[in-house]
């Protein structure tokens, strides 16, 4: 039984939205310029939100093999060997949770290297395999500051996905549709910040691990009234439990934030641990990805490249431990979990000493643990449990000492 | 039941290897210790153990430790890195790095006087430079446990193990093997290449350090090597293998205490 109502209108928007995917349809990454290609007329389909799918089902340990076969190494991105092998088998989980036989086909692929390079080899592969146009935009990337100079690079990069994307549909776009998409992006962005913002509250009223679920709108369909309308409810839904202290996790004894990928095939693993713990992951950079503060819809392709370029992950360093200082401030914190995720080079932020910057600019205590988004052979139940728990013990007796 | 009046508290330690029982009294002194396989056919052993302690001690109460502990009936959980500080801090109540090496992990905590972990860090995932890395190499090797201390000792060779995986371990020994490699430094490699995976690991040693755990009690060497590679005094608990299930046993006690003064 879900916990929130949200959750339960979750999945008839997410049946409508894939049961009622079209041609023209266009395949993004998901922090992309997916607002353009909506603005044009495109059906937008995002194969990261398939490699959760496949990691959150647990199926991607089935494919992961046969992508190893066709070449793509076992220390790559888990989402691209789950996707392309599965792929290559010819299933996908969308068969059983919405009726489609197969991942929609695309008209048009447009990637956005500010993650990661992965997903130019990934989506370039489905190019190949549907014979459609494939667009990159190869931002600057790991920024301290983002220039205009930076900006003005990724808008002409933009201006080409238009000339492209034009091209396929066979019609030029609208400026006024995309500045009405850009204004439901950035409706649906506020909104979902502002969901997130909920905890805050002292106990928090959503953990990380809901985020995760109620994450997928502003992911699939930002930049439609149906993304703004459920932020919109669900907002209310969390503010109502916020206002009356109704804990995610009862009895709320210690706040965690979450750095790094979620372990998409043991959410429930995770979630339920944390709940036995008394421990509530409260924040993490994760979810806070697709919050874009920078769109305007007046001014729609700088805006959006200073958004899609200003991303955590696409960040230096001392941006990235700034971004975490003002976080464990403004959620109250306990301690920080860096997720080690073995496959996901560019969304791990351990391996550079960014914890123990952090703990010695704030004092605040971290974990890093080993695992992966989809690939389970990176990760041991027993290993993570008695790291976790030690933890909290830790931060718990930390708190009663102080 | 042979005992009086006392009140007695289990602490069971279910290792990857080895389980370890502990039974403690109100003051902390041990009754009792025994250790089994964890994983053996004769899984009727662990039922009879514990049947053995509830029929001897009447135990108030019961701490369960270990990679196990979640399979194990008891009145309270906790993890080894938990326990083996509280059971350390027992023996010594001071600021110290604890240093455990377990069948399959190798955990430094920072601890302080009353067992508070203060902060912690484990080997990753791979088993390399743990118990189990020992044996499999040793068993290459063609290594007798018991000699491979006094053996590793009359070697000055700084040959070292040089691959993460245990796997690939092997096929190191092989290769030293094909090359006759003298089997004093072949066991002096192996603690070699266990003990440049500990320092690599983040520790404080301006604070006294302790071993604990089993595989420090089967490989004394590690010590003397340890010591020379940090270039302080490290010293071995007493009775190494059951720091850990005495913390569980300590931590049972004081879990006991709080729910009585509670009521």
């Amino acid at each position: 039984m879900p916990r929130l109502n949200a959750q339960v209108k979750l999945k008839s928007i997410l049946r409508d939205y894939y049961e009622n995917l079209e041609a023209p349809l266009a395949w993004c990454t998901s922090a992309g310029p997916a607002e353009i290609l909506r603005a044009m007329g495109f059906d937008v389909y995002f194969p990261e939100n398939h490699g959760a799918l496949l990691g959150a089902s647990r199926k991607a340990l089935k494919y992961i093999p046969r992508a190893h076969q066709a070449g793509y190494a076992g220390e790559i991105c888990s989402y691209l060997t789950a996707d392309i092998g599965a792929w290559l088998m010819h299933e996908t989980p969308l068969t059983e949770a919405y009726g489609l036989p197969s991942i929609p086909r695309p008209d048009l692929i447009v990637f956005n290297t500010n993650q990661c390079r992965e997903v130019a080899e990934w989506f370039n592969f489905f190019g190949e395999e549907f014979d459609c146009p494939v667009v990159g935009v190869f931002p600057p990337r790991h920024l301290e500051e983002v220039t205009r100079a930076d900006i003005d690079q990724v808008v002409a990069q933009f201006r080409n996905v238009i000339a492209v994307g034009e091209e396929v549909i066979g019609k030029p776009l609208d400026p006024e549709r995309l500045k009405e998409t850009l204004r439901l992006s950035l409706e649906g962005t506020t909104l979902w910040k502002k969901v997130l913002e909920t905890a805050r509250n002292v106990p928090s009223p959503l953990t990380f691990f809901d985020g995760t679920i109620l994450m997928a709108p502003v992911v699939v369909l930002r930049g439609t009234q149906v993304c703004v309308d459920f932020y919109r409810e669900a907002l209310a839904e969390l503010e109502e439990l916020a206002a009356r202290d109704v804990a995610a996790v009862p009895g709320e004894q210690v706040r965690l934030y979450w750095e790094g990928m979620p372990i998409w095939g043991r959410l429930r693993f995770m979630a339920d641990l944390f709940v036995e713990q008394r421990a509530c992951v409260v924040a993490s950079t994760y979810c806070n990805s697709w919050v874009f503060d920078d769109f305007d819809p007046d001014d729609p392709l700088p805006s959006m490249a200073a958004a899609y370029t200003k991303i955590f992950i696409n960040r230096g360093e001392m941006t990235k431990l700034e971004y975490l200082r003002r976080m464990v401030e403004e959620y109250r914190v306990d301690g920080i979990i860096f997720h080690d995720s073995k496959t996901c080079f560019n969304n791990t932020n351990s391996r550079f000493g960014l914890p123990r910057k952090l703990q010695e600019a704030t004092g605040i205590e971290t974990l890093s643990i080993d695992g992966d988004l989809n690939d389970l052979r990176f990760f041991s139940d027993g290993q993570t449990r008695t790291r976790l728990e030690t933890f909290i013990e830790q931060l718990t007796m930390k708190s009663m000492s102080m | 039941m042979t005992h009086d009046k006392s009140t007695y508290y289990l602490g069971a330690d279910l290792g990857s290897s080895f389980t370890k029982f502990v039974v403690i009294d109100d003051n902390g002194n041990m009754h009792f210790r025994r250790t089994i396989p964890t994983l053996s056919r004769h899984r009727e052993l662990q039922s009879q153990t514990v049947a053995e302690i509830h029929e001897r001690f009447p135990v108030a109460a019961t701490c369960a430790t270990g990679y196990g502990r979640q399979k194990f009936e008891c009145d309270l959980r906790k993890t080894e890195l938990i326990c083996a500080s509280a059971g350390v801090s027992h023996l010594h109540p001071v600021e110290k790095s604890i240093i455990d090496i377990g069948g399959e992990d190798i955990k430094i905590i920072e601890s302080g006087p009353g067992g508070e972990v203060r902060h912690f860090y484990m080997n990753d995932k791979c088993s390399a430079g743990t118990g189990a890395f020992i044996t499999e190499i040793a068993e290459r090797a063609e290594l007798e446990i018991a000699e491979m201390s006094d053996l590793a000792r009359t070697s000055q060779s700084s040959r070292v193990i040089n691959s993460f995986c245990t796997v690939f371990a092997k096929t190191e020994i092989l290769g030293w093997k094909f090359d006759n490699v003298p089997i004093e430094d072949i066991s002096r490699g192996i603690y070699l290449s266990i003990v440049k995976r500990i320092i690599k690991l983040p520790m404080r040693s301006d604070l006294p350090v302790l071993m604990c755990g089993g595989v420090v009690a089967f490989h004394p060497y590690l010590r003397d090597l340890l010591a020379g590679e940090l270039q302080t005094e490290v010293q071995v608990v007493e009775d190494p293998q059951y720091a850990v299930a005495l913390g569980a046993a300590l931590l049972a006690q004081r879990s006991f205490a709080t729910s009585m003064s509670e009521n």
